[in-house]
């Protein structure tokens, strides 16, 4: 009994101690949208190539959807040479950043 | 005088032809109803993998339908969503969503 209780208590603390995913940090990606910004931060901005349509937006976009996004373009498996290019520069902790930041309310600090 | 109505001509079947096929709105809310079960019924989508559509930009979303049907871009699931829809249909829900609020432009 005592055994059983003690380790359904160590699982329920193990799995509360796990993050379920390394979170970002908003801050910390804010201040790493200066290669974002040039497109995702600029009204009607439209890529050039390979073809021409707006970028999409990205405040408010889930962050796990946005890390996913950044995955598959750093692998290619999602094709497009410039966001290839981008995503292939950036780390883990650089996306997780990045994708907190988009999809929070936090917008830079307050001057 | 020849060269005039060659002109012409031209200058009236450029303003004939549409820049770009718009969409629907009403239409795409029909159709809207097979995406919801992911993406929400307003294009917010609760399940954190699952893009929010609402407020997107009308052409990218459009863009995006167009390349999983034709495979550039690749994602099972996607893939077999848009199998059976039409360009139209395609213009029609890119127009529906991008009027939802939701999504902002974000420096």
């Amino acid at each position: 009994m005592k055994t059983t209780t003690m380790t359904l208590c160590a699982s329920v603390l193990l799995v509360l101690a796990l993050p379920v995913q390394a979170a970002g940090d908003p801050k910390a990606g804010q201040v790493k949208t200066s290669m974002c910004a040039g497109c995702h931060g600029i009204a009607g901005w439209r890529t050039a190539y390979p073809s021409v349509y707006s970028v999409p937006k990205l405040g408010g976009q889930h962050a796990d959807y946005i890390v996913a996004a950044l995955k598959a373009y750093k692998s290619g498996e999602r094709s497009h040479p410039s966001m290839k290019g981008i995503a292939g520069s950036l780390s883990e902790q650089d996306m997780e950043d990045l994708a907190a930041y988009y999809a929070s309310s936090y917008s830079g600090p307050a001057d | 005088m020849k060269k005039t109505l060659i002109i012409l001509a031209t200058l009236a079947l450029g303003f004939s032809l549409p820049v770009h096929a718009k969409g629907d709105y009403e239409a795409g809310k029909a159709k809207s109803t097979a995406c919801a079960a992911c993406h929400g019924a307003d294009g917010v989508s609760s399940i954190a993998s699952f893009p929010k559509l609402a407020g997107q930009n009308r052409d990218y979303l459009y863009h995006a339908l167009k390349d999983y049907k034709s495979g550039k871009r690749n994602n099972p699931l996607m893939a077999g969503q848009v199998q059976n829809l039409s360009d139209a249909d395609m213009l029609d829900l890119a127009m529906y969503f991008s009027k939802q609020k939701g999504l902002t432009l974000k420096y």
